[in-house]
């Protein structure tokens, strides 16, 4: 668990905590969009290979989501988690207009299995 | 549902919401029901948790956020790895606000109108608001992406309480909701050979750079590694042979 900056510690930490690391870095790019607008053009190189770093860090949160789970997850075991994507992945490689479908299917998978198995 | 050009702005801002509930708002909804688990997950109020999807409007950044505090990554990295997560929101942003822009328009409803580009309101919009007539986007694009954030508000307020209350393999199937609609909508926005491997190296990387790299910069290292490989295949493919 991240600790919180000591010296900023207190009752509101977790929202300053909010604003800081998450809110202005996500949100700095909307503003120089509207700043930068009529000067960036969406088809540059630049611009692809941002796109493929965060599809890749996208995939890596998934990944890390799986390999290291939080709370309850933790006690589903390895291969039902892994097996789960897996199910998303294949209906999505058969259909990628299925996102409902694919996401249910990959959730009846793991909460089946754990019925199942823990 | 198509708008017509003399409607009220009320009314093109009801089509926008009835848009939204035809299915877009719940699978954003769908998806955000995890953060609130995860939010919870780490020690968290529920108010936080619905405050980082109004405020943040982004799935994988409040993902990093709780999941990054819950494995004990410096702050640094935390807001890093939201920063190269959220970069598309450039190039995403600046590809519609042109499809919003209306004589008179100042910078603080550009500004206002950007905070609602995240994928789901993003791809919509871009299908969408071409047959919206001119005048009438950015209510119909307010209804429709103001619907989208309410579900999901009440997504995460739901997931915030939910994982607590249920049994440990519906506990567990909710935290991994998450994992599960990423996979999922990052797999339909695939557009070629470049996308596909920037997935599949995100996916192997991760947990290699998670053993080896502390701190929580493991993510970016992955990130921009397999990126960048990525990168060069998906140029190498574009290329006629």
């Amino acid at each position: 668990m991240t600790q919180p900056i000591p010296w900023l510690d207190g009752p509101l930490w977790p929202y300053l905590a909010l604003l800081l690391f998450a809110v202005l870095p996500t949100e700095i790019w909307r503003w120089l969009a509207v700043a930068f607008a009529r000067r960036i053009d969406a088809d540059s190189p630049a611009l692809e290979w941002v796109r493929c770093v965060a599809t890749a860090l996208l995939a890596g949160v998934v990944a890390k989501l799986i390999v290291s789970p939080p709370g309850a997850l933790a006690a589903i075991p390895g291969a039902l988690r892994v097996g789960a994507l897996a199910v998303t992945l294949a209906i999505m490689a058969y259909d990628r207009r299925r996102v409902m479908f694919a996401v249910l299917a990959g959730e009846a998978t793991l909460i089946g299995g754990g019925l199942l198995l823990v | 549902m198509t708008v017509s050009a003399d409607w009220t702005s009320t009314r093109v801002a009801l089509a926008g919401l009835r848009d939204a509930l035809s299915f877009p708002a719940w699978a954003v909804g769908f998806g955000l029901v995890g953060i609130g688990s995860l939010a919870r997950d780490v020690g968290y109020s529920v108010d936080l948790a619905v405050l980082s999807t109004i405020l943040v409007w982004a799935g994988p950044s409040q993902v990093i956020f709780f999941a990054s505090i819950a494995a004990g990554a410096a702050w640094s990295a935390i807001a890093i790895a939201i920063g190269f997560a959220s970069l598309r929101f450039l190039p995403m942003t600046v590809a519609i606000l042109p499809l919003l822009r209306r004589p008179g328009q100042g910078v603080w409803e550009q500004l206002f109108l950007a905070h609602f580009v995240a994928v789901t309101a993003w791809s919509e919009g871009l299908r969408r608001l071409p047959h919206v007539p001119d005048n009438q986007r950015v209510p119909y694009f307010l209804g429709f992406a103001g619907t989208c954030m309410t579900v999901s508000s009440i997504g995460t307020f739901s997931g915030y309480y939910l994982v607590g209350a249920l049994p440990i393999p519906f506990a567990a199937g909710l935290l991994c909701l998450t994992p599960i609609f990423f996979l999922a909508s990052l797999s339909a926005g695939i557009r070629h050979r470049g996308d596909v491997a920037a997935m599949a190296l995100g996916l192997l990387l991760a947990p290699l750079c998670d053993r080896f790299i502390g701190g929580g910069f493991d993510l970016i290292v992955a990130g921009v590694i397999g990126g960048s490989i990525a990168f060069v295949i998906g140029r190498r493919a574009a290329k006629p042979a």
